[in-house]
């Protein structure tokens, strides 16, 4: 049992919950607005949709778009394009004849982007193509389409 | 003459307001010059003989501390030519190299100290554990240094991020990757360290303001604690110490009449009890003298390496492609092998499951057996639990190391495969 003494005050108990809580409130509101000031409101980035070069312009077979980190094939007059991106931890594969390989932790996907062996994930995205009106390819690393979706011109 | 001098000197008024006590010469100012200088005063005025002798720690903690000083001294002079952005850090660095008098030999020195730091602060991690030091009453204090282990490893991340090569770019692509497999939060934390979606400059200056101000600060207030700490659990482990008592100031046994000094405050009935003051020496000369024998050792590998081995810069940060094969610095390569297995189990949840089991360690196995005493016989379990993890740490980094190669195939050291030339 306590005694009166021990008990607590009414005025004592209004000041401290009053004090505690302003004090509790101040120091979560500081907290809030730096962690909000850390995160970036406008992005210099480079944009996400980028125009290529017009279809003649490319060789049969793949070209490497290295600004986009972006695989173009060419296959007649369809065009499909793969992240040349390992959705592992991130490095550029490298294309060599039989698929992708990841040269940082030794992932290996397939023609078509899917994963054979290694710690990746998922599949390579494939881009969406679109043609501009004044007849370039479009790609967009932010659609990601199915492997077989080409792009026909 | 210079012995003149300096006597001229410490009688004269200002001499005397800046040397309270002056180089001792008698017991009553060794004790003294422990008590009032600011630099002195982490250590009690006497220790233990023990802890003296070098088996005792191998001088593994100190040295760690004397890495993390010639860092900071190295690290503030660098970062006079050193600039934070994209297109200026790779050429700061060829600055370095080759036009700023002695700017090689300190990026160098700046390097291998940190090396040698993460080296060491894992081997004072491992005589703490086959010491038995963390044990009560040091169970906080273990986990203080397990915090500072952290923050060695972050500091040695963000430092080789900054020279904005190819393994500082591919290093960052890497890391924050990891951090975006964390459950739930991943995406936003990755966010949040690259100041982005892509490695750019947000991201080198963020990893620069962590590397020469946020993470020193935050260590620099660890090592005060951690060393304050080691003397007030009664200095170093050692068999057959009187366990210093709880805090137990208890201020309702005595009347409230009477005021006290400071030494009433001491824990348990006074410090000296149970001590034989025999095998207690004073602080000064006798320890002061070896640590200032350690520092000088220490200085002396850290430019001995400096001076004959060069700090490595890859080529100019290419980010389209990674070198092949891309390897982070030697520390990190057991943690390579681990997320060439899985990003996420081997990124976030083996070393989350580590870090948690460190620190739980002396919560859990804290009978008082063996304090102080290397690998003691009624610590079996233990120690085998330990040194199995240690084990597979360092095979790890061994394969990540050695074993190798291009496309992170596996391969014998001595048969090196060459990487097949892509485009």
């Amino acid at each position: 049992m306590n005694s009166p003494q021990d008990q607590m005050h009414r005025r004592t108990f209004l000041a401290l919950s009053l004090g505690w809580c302003s004090a509790g409130f101040a120091a979560l509101a500081s907290l809030a607005a730096a962690g909000r000031f850390l995160v970036p409101n406008v992005l210099y980035e480079p944009e996400r949709r980028f125009k290529a070069l017009k279809p003649e312009d490319y060789a049969e077979g793949p070209t490497f778009l290295p600004n986009l980190r972006v695989f173009l094939f060419r296959k007649g007059n369809s065009f499909r394009a793969a992240s040349a991106v390992c959705t592992h931890l991130g490095c550029t594969v490298n294309l060599s004849g039989d698929g992708f390989h990841c040269p940082c932790h030794g992932s290996v996907f397939d023609q078509s982007g899917r994963v054979v062996s290694g710690p990746a994930p998922a599949g390579l995205a494939w881009y969406e193509l679109t043609l501009s009106r004044d007849g370039h390819v479009m790609i967009d690393t932010a659609q990601p389409v199915k492997a077989d979706k080409y792009l026909v011109v | 003459m210079l012995n003149r001098l300096w006597k001229t000197f410490r009688s004269s008024q200002v001499g005397r307001s800046i040397f309270r006590v002056g180089l001792p010469e008698s017991n009553l100012e060794r004790a003294q010059v422990a008590v009032s200088s600011f630099f002195l005063h982490f250590q009690p005025a006497k220790v233990h003989r023990r802890s003296l002798k070098f088996r005792t720690t191998l001088g593994l903690g100190l040295i760690s501390l004397y890495l993390f000083l010639i860092l900071i001294a190295t690290g503030v002079l660098l970062m006079f030519y050193y600039v934070p952005a994209t297109d200026y850090a790779y050429q700061n660095m060829k600055d370095l190299e080759f036009v700023v008098t002695a700017g090689q030999v300190l990026r160098n020195m700046h390097r291998w100290a940190a090396h040698l730091m993460v080296l060491f602060v894992a081997l004072h991690m491992c005589r703490a554990f086959y010491t038995a030091a963390y044990k009560p009453p040091r169970q906080f204090n273990w986990v203080i240094g397990v915090g500072l282990f952290l923050m060695t490893l972050a500091l040695s991340f963000t430092g080789y991020l900054l020279p904005w090569d190819q393994l500082a770019f591919w290093a960052i692509t890497v890391g924050t990757s990891i951090a975006g497999y964390a459950p739930l939060i991943g995406q936003k934390l990755k966010f949040l360290f690259l100041g982005g979606h892509v490695v750019g400059e947000s991201a080198l200056i963020r990893f620069y303001v962590l590397h020469v101000i946020v993470l020193p600060l935050v260590a620099i207030m660890l090592i005060a604690v951690h060393l304050w700490r080691v003397r007030k659990d009664g200095g170093l482990a050692r068999p057959g110490a009187a366990q210093p008592a709880q805090e137990d100031f208890a201020p309702a046994q005595v009347p409230v009449t009477k005021t006290y000094g400071l030494m009433e405050l001491a824990r348990g009935a006074t410090p000296a009890v149970g001590v034989n003051p025999d095998e207690e020496v004073f602080t000064w000369p006798n320890l002061v003298f070896r640590e200032i024998l350690l520092f000088m050792a220490t200085l002396a590998v850290v430019l001995v390496l400096a001076i004959f081995w060069n700090a490595p810069l890859e080529q100019i940060a290419n980010p389209v492609h990674p070198p092949n094969p891309a390897k982070a610095p030697w520390y990190f390569l057991g943690l390579q092998e681990l997320v060439a297995y899985s990003a996420f189990w081997g990124g976030v949840v083996v070393p989350g499951l580590l870090v948690t089991a460190l620190i739980a360690l002396p919560y859990i196995d804290r009978k008082p057996r063996g304090i102080g005493i290397w690998f003691a016989k009624e610590r079996k379990v233990a120690i085998t639990l330990f040194s199995v993890c240690l084990g597979a740490a360092v095979v790890l980094t061994v394969i990540g190391t050695a074993f190798r190669g291009p496309n992170w195939s596996f391969q014998l050291p001595w048969k090196p495969v060459a990487a097949a030339v892509e485009h």
